[in-house]
Order: C-alpha cells, then sequence, then structure tokens
C-alpha cells in the first residue's frame, strides 16, 4: 500500500542557506508562489475589462470581492472595510492553496502546521497591535467582561487570557487538521481500490465499493476547501472586530 | 356593444358590468401568471438560502470542534510552563488544565451565542419584510 503521508513531505527543490538558517526553495513555497501568481493574473485579467455588464470572468472576481466584503460588514461595520486588503488576501490565498491541492499530484501547502500556524499568527499579531494601537490600554478591558464580581475577577480573567491565546491555536489547527484528515483519507481509499484489484480473486469484486468512496469524499473535500477558507476568513473578522470594539 | 348603448345607460367613464366581469377575468389570469412565475423564484431564492444555512452550520461545527481542544492546550502548556519554572509539578499543570477546560468551554458557549443572535437577527429582518407575492392580492 502507497504511504498515505508520503505526499505531505517537504522537499528541497533549490537547496539555500543564509546565515546557517534554511532558506531553500521547496515544494511549499513553489505552490504558494504559483497561488500568488494565479490570484494576481486571475484577478489582473477579470477585473481588466471593467464592463458595466460583467463577462463571466468578471462577475466571478465580483462575487469573491461581495462574499468577502459581505462578511466583514456583517461582523465589523462599515470600518472594518479598512482591513478588505488583508482580509480578501488571507481568503483568496487560502482557498487557492486549498483548492490546488485538490489536483491530484498537487502539493497540499495549507496541510502544512507551519504554514497555517505562520498565517494565524499574523492575524493574532495584527489584532494585538491594532487593539493597543486604537484603544490603548483600554484594550486590555478584552480580558474583563462587564459585570464579574471583584472577588471571582481574578479567575475569569485568568480564563478570558488562556482563551485568548487558545485562538491563534484553534485557528491555525483546524485548517491544518481538515486538510491533513481530507487528503489521507483520500489517499487511503484510494490505496483500497489497488490492494483489492492486486488480490485478483474474489476481493476484486468489491473494489468499487472504495472507488464510490473516494468519488464522495472527494467531492466532500471541495466543500471543505471552500469552508474551511471561509471559516478561517470569518474568524479573522471576529478576531479583528475585538481589536476594534473591546469589552463586548 | 356600441357606444351610444353605453352612454344611454351609464355616465361617462364607467363600464358595462359584463365588461368589468371581462376585465377581472383578464387581471385574474395575469395575476395568476405573475404569481405562479414569482413563487417559482421565490422557491428558488429559499432553496438557495436554504444551502448556505446548512453550509454555516457545517461551517460553524468545523469551528467549534478544535475551540474547546486549543484552550485546554494552550492552559495545560502554561501550567506545564510555570511548573518547569518553579519546580511544582504537576500543581500548576492541574489546575491550569482545569482553568483550559473553563475556557474552552467559554470558547464555544460564546460562538453559539453568536450564532443564535445571528438566527435571531436574520428572523426579525425575514418578519420586516414585505408580505410575499402570493398573499399581497387584495382582490378577491
Amino acid at each position: 500500500m502507497p504511504d498515505p503521508i508520503h505526499q505531505f513531505e517537504v522537499k528541497r527543490l533549490i537547496p539555500l542557506e543564509l546565515n546557517g538558517i534554511d532558506v531553500s526553495f521547496t515544494n511549499a513555497s513553489l505552490f504558494m508562489v504559483a497561488a500568488v501568481a494565479i490570484i494576481f493574473l486571475f484577478l489582473m485579467y477579470a477585473s481588466g475589462g471593467r464592463a458595466l455588464v460583467p463577462t463571466r470572468l468578471q462577475s466571478v472576481a465580483e462575487t469573491l470581492y461581495e462574499f468577502v466584503a459581505g462578511m466583514i460588514r456583517d461582523s465589523m461595520g462599515e470600518q472594518g472595510m479598512k482591513f478588505f486588503p488583508l482580509i480578501f488576501s488571507l481568503f483568496m490565498f487560502i482557498l487557492t492553496l486549498n483548492m490546488l491541492g485538490m489536483v491530484p499530484g498537487f502539493f497540499t501547502v495549507t496541510s502544512q502546521l507551519w504554514i497555517t500556524a505562520a498565517l494565524a499568527l499574523l492575524v493574532f499579531l495584527t489584532v494585538i497591535v491594532v487593539g493597543f494601537a486604537k484603544n490603548g490600554v483600554g484594550f486590555l478591558k478584552l480580558f474583563v467582561p462587564d459585570g464579574v464580581p471583584i472577588y471571582v475577577l481574578p479567575l475569569v480573567s485568568i480564563i478570558e487570557v488562556i482563551s485568548f491565546f487558545s485562538r491563534p491555536l484553534s485557528h491555525s489547527l483546524r485548517l491544518f487538521a481538515n486538510m491533513l484528515a481530507g487528503h489521507i483519507t483520500l489517499k487511503v481509499f484510494a490505496g483500497f481500490i489497488v490492494m483489492l484489484l492486486g488480490t485478483a480473486g474474489t476481493a476484486s469484486l468489491v473494489a468499487p465499493l472504495p472507488f464510490l468512496a473516494v468519488l464522495g469524499i472527494t467531492a466532500l473535500e471541495f466543500l471543505v476547501a471552500f469552508l474551511q477558507a471561509y471559516v478561517f476568513t470569518m474568524l479573522t473578522c471576529m478576531y479583528l472586530n475585538d481589536a476594534l470594539h473591546p469589552g463586548h | 356593444m356600441s357606444d351610444n348603448g353605453r352612454g344611454a345607460h351609464h355616465p361617462k367613464g364607467e363600464m358595462s358590468p359584463e365588461e368589468i366581469a371581462e376585465f377581472k377575468r383578464r387581471a385574474d389570469q395575469l395575476g395568476q401568471k405573475i404569481g405562479g412565475t414569482k413563487s417559482e423564484k421565490q422557491a428558488e431564492i429559499e432553496a438557495q438560502e436554504d444551502r448556505a444555512r446548512h453550509n454555516r452550520g457545517m461551517a460553524m461545527g468545523l469551528r467549534m470542534s478544535t475551540e474547546l481542544v486549543a484552550a485546554i492546550l494552550v492552559g495545560g502548556v502554561i501550567g506545564w510552563g510555570i511548573d518547569q519554572g518553579l519546580g511544582s509539578t504537576p500543581w500548576f499543570f492541574l489546575i491550569f488544565f482545569i482553568l483550559g477546560f473553563a475556557a474552552g468551554i467559554l470558547n464555544v458557549t460564546r460562538g453559539f451565542q453568536r450564532m443564535q443572535a445571528e438566527i435571531e437577527q436574520e428572523k426579525r429582518s425575514l418578519a420586516d419584510k414585505p408580505v410575499p407575492a402570493d398573499q399581497d392580492e387584495d382582490d378577491a
């Protein structure tokens, strides 16, 4: 049976070293560059026409814009729109990487914990910086909920702090775990087909069963690929909203 | 009928009963036609909203599953770190493990409260919407 973990191996394509730090150009780097190039070319081409009655591609780009803009307006209101560039970039980057991962033989960058952790930390640090820049010390109100008696306040504050620091972890783990698990499941079920056919006996007759499973899981994985990009973006909006209005 | 006959029985600008009946029949036909198209559109929109709601529910489920685990992990790691610093194993780990659990429950409850608020807001905006197409016909 083929090793289901093999597909997640990061390979050095162009080994590089900078001051003793490994900065090799890997297959993960390659797919990230490809994703950025795809997003850039697609949006440039799609919005190039600027037709009043949009062409098919232009309306796809407009739908994507409206989708993210609507998400921001719903969670943060109009003033959240200044984070639009960050949030739209995150959404498009994750969505494209997830979708690229669905192409057979392609590398799934979002199944690398360090990538998702870096993205989550980017959001986390943005929230902290924006929170303190906007509210000063008032940002700490996030850890002091309203209407809590003073004698349980220390306990509640500790719990709030833990809850706050669990955000980047759950933010990155969710994307990573979903992509990893989905791709392993696909590989394992696909492996069953080969194994069953390989027996060449009566067992090979049930080979279509895992094939049907693979078919269904593939459809599900496309949904998950989109949903995970959506969830990541939605949570980014929610966290940034806390930075704008602490003490909810 | 002739202009003459109409002028004789009705003042100017009014229609005979037959004409009124005929007009009503045509208006009803048109109303039914429009209503049919509208309700088809309505059903389509409702199906779309249903799908969106289903997807949102799934997104919510995917979200909540990790919230709890992450908070427990963070609590445990903080406690373990303090223990390493103070050499008080395992007391701070145990305390912060429980606090992490509390934080996890808090995360999940907050998430669901938010979802509940969203659903209620949606319901309210649905109630504010104008009456659906098939119910606004006052000619009966």
